[in-house]
């Protein structure tokens, strides 16, 4: 009796040797190939590529216009340049606004007066998402959440602007 | 917990006999290293699998980050060694691991030529051992070009140029492996490619299953 | 576990309700010191298989896998080299009875018998004796060919110095580099370097890239006048001052790609 316990205990043993040293090999193999793989996860954002002069601050209104410039991306070992768009207006105070176009819905491209219907707001063609000029999504149409604004800084006269950021 | 959960498999589809097949066989004394040294050469097929295992897995990850393409194998590969986290390490086991797994194989088949165990009733084991040799010449052949830098585009120059003189189908050969004629370049290298990570991995998978399955059903060859 | 008669079934399915024992088959029975594979040989097994894992994974971090230089076709200074195991087959076809109106023996008929006879070993060495001493025609064509190929790899890689080739190909970014043409020393290498070099410090039909090599100003200004390897002495004539500032301008290039 006493010998048969002892048998199974061995057995044991060695089936917990067998999953440490497997688990050792595996370890060995696979950490440095994991770490690998999830690096994009852990980089720190390289987002902030500087600013980009896009406009002079004269020719600044208070319709909103549309804004083109092209940005230099790095993605991993392709760089290219990169189309940006804003609408840039200045608002009831004076202060220069400029919304990022994409739709917080599903991401299609919201014009201003895009819609014959709607006038003085930003509209969405994908799904009839509406904003006021602000920028703030009018409830009951399915955008979620007000529009993306640039980061942005006068310089010389010029509008900088950099990346879009969800408002707080 | 986990005793349970196996239990609970276990009684409805009966894994049990399925993984005791793969474990329960004898190993015979004269190739226990415990007993006797010199029956270390008794290693070398393991340790070749184990570093098999070790390509296929650091060669899945490189592929996350390799692209097959002229004009960005060089600089992918050149990001991922040089701004990748163990990236270095990674692409340094497939590399070595290439030509550890010649060296293990060819030490492995030494073993089994000197000692005479492929002679009846192994024979058709050893063909598809040699075969499988084949398979990884062709492999390190293939994954040579991958980086696309100087050492790969003219290794694999000269290897095509090989490949013609082969009598009457020579440069349909090179054709078939090229992608052009005359070129080494963009259809080169994604044939190359494909070759690499799908056509001869799935060969080498066929031929290792058999290979494994005949051992177990033939066992090993007697003490000298 | 039951055969045929009074087997028990789970519901109506074919799985077998009598669970199949988990201890090992007893082997105590088996001549000599026979044990199970599963757990006893296995540990063994993977006990080695450690050791060579940190072995390798030791090697692999102090050698990085290197890496050339983008691969440049137009680049024909370059000496081709197959990966070292097909050295062998590489030196081989430089011998005058395996190349040339030969290349058939070279590339086909020797390479074919070898591999071949490899494939084909067992029905060829097909006696009843297993000892090497009881099949010495077998055993020393083996030895024979494992001769000839070691001593074929060695005859190639004997005369190439791979850290030459390494050094001559460094990988670098070609896009990085910005040649100034304005430097003081750009007018002297223009004409006395880019007609080998490049005119872009990268490399051209008879020399090698310029671009991350580790020499000192002097040093470089010291192998423009009096060469180095392949490079004959002689190749910059003109002032001190024009050999300073050619030394300069291929520094500051190579700051600049790193």
């Amino acid at each position: 009796m006493s010998d048969k316990k002892q048998q199974v205990s061995r057995r044991q043993f060695l089936n917990y040797s067998l999953t440490g040293l497997g688990g050792f090999m595996a370890a060995g193999m696979l950490v440095p190939m994991l770490r690998f793989a999830v690096d994009p996860v852990l980089q720190k954002s390289a987002s902030d590529g500087g600013l980009a002069s896009v406009i002079s601050v004269d020719d600044i209104t208070d319709t909103p216009q549309r804004v083109d410039w092209n940005v230099d991306q790095v993605d991993g070992w392709y760089e290219s340049e990169v189309n940006r768009t804003a609408w840039v207006f200045k608002d009831d105070n004076g202060d220069i606004q400029a919304f990022s176009p994409v739709c917080k819905h599903l991401g299609c491209f919201v014009s201003w007066e895009g819609s014959d219907k709607y006038q003085n707001e930003f509209f969405c063609p994908c799904h009839d998402g509406r904003y006021n000029k602000d920028g703030t999504n009018i409830p009951g149409t399915p955008p979620l959440a007000p529009l993306d604004v640039y980061e942005q800084e006068v310089k010389d006269g010029m509008l900088y602007l950099g990346e879009a950021k969800p408002r707080e | 917990m986990i005793q349970k959960l196996y239990d609970w498999i276990d009684d409805r589809i009966d894994v049990t006999p399925i993984w005791r097949d793969i474990a329960d066989h004898e190993v015979p004394e004269h190739v226990n290293p415990a007993y006797h040294f010199s029956a270390f050469v008794y290693c070398f097929g393991g340790l070749t699998f184990f570093v098999v295992v070790i390509q296929v897995l650091s060669g899945m990850f490189l592929t996350m980050y390799y692209v097959p393409d002229i004009e960005n194998a060089w600089k992918s590969v050149y990001y991922l060694q040089s701004q990748v986290a163990h990236g270095q390490i990674v692409r340094g086991m497939h590399h070595w691991g290439a030509s550890v797994t010649i060296v293990m194989l060819l030490l492995h088949t030494m073993r089994v030529f000197f000692q005479g165990a492929y002679k009846k009733p192994r024979e058709l084991n050893w063909m598809v051992g040699v075969l499988i040799f084949f398979v990884m010449l062709g492999l390190g052949f293939t994954g040579y070009l991958l980086p696309w830098d100087n050492k790969a585009y003219f290794a694999t120059q000269v290897g095509l140029e090989m490949a013609e003189q082969v009598p009457f189908i020579g440069v349909y050969l090179k054709t078939l492996l090229s992608g052009h004629p005359t070129i080494v370049g963009a259809q080169t290298l994604t044939r190359f490619f494909a070759i690499h990570v799908f056509f001869l991995p799935a060969a080498l998978f066929g031929l290792l299953a058999v290979h494994f399955i005949l051992i177990r059903r033939q066992g090993i060859a007697g003490p000298l | 576990m039951k055969k045929g008669k009074g087997m028990r079934f789970v519901g109506d399915s074919r799985i077998n309700a009598d669970k199949t024992s988990q201890v090992p088959k007893d082997y105590s029975e088996y001549p000599g010191r026979t044990e199970a594979f599963w757990p006893n040989f296995l540990l063994k097994e993977w006990l080695v298989g450690s050791v060579f894992l940190v072995g390798f994974l030791c090697a692999t971090i102090a050698s990085p896998a290197p890496l050339q230089g983008l691969a440049d076709p137009s680049d024909a200074g370059y000496i081709p080299l197959p990966d070292w195991y097909f050295l062998f087959l590489y030196q081989l076809l430089k011998y005058p009875f395996a190349s040339g109106d030969f290349i058939i023996l070279g590339m086909i008929v020797l390479p074919g018998l070898a591999f071949g006879a490899l494939f084909l070993a067992p029905f060829l060495d097909n006696g009843p004796g297993r000892r090497p001493p009881q099949r010495p025609i077998a055993v020393g064509m083996m030895l024979l060919a494992l001769i000839s190929a070691i001593w074929l790899t060695y005859e190639a890689a004997g005369p190439v110095d791979f850290k030459q080739i390494a050094e001559d190909n460094p990988p670098v970014l070609q896009a990085d580099i910005e040649i100034d043409t304005e430097h003081p020393g750009y007018e002297a290498y223009e004409s006395s370097c880019l007609s080998c070099h490049g005119d872009s410090l990268d490399g051209g039909a008879a020399g090698p890239s310029l671009i991350g090599i580790e020499h000192t100003e002097e040093e470089i200004a010291d192998i423009a006048v009096n060469g180095t390897g392949d490079m004959p002495p002689g190749m910059f004539e003109g002032s001190d001052e024009e050999l300073a500032d050619l030394a300069d301008f291929i520094l500051t290039v190579n700051e600049e790609a790193e």
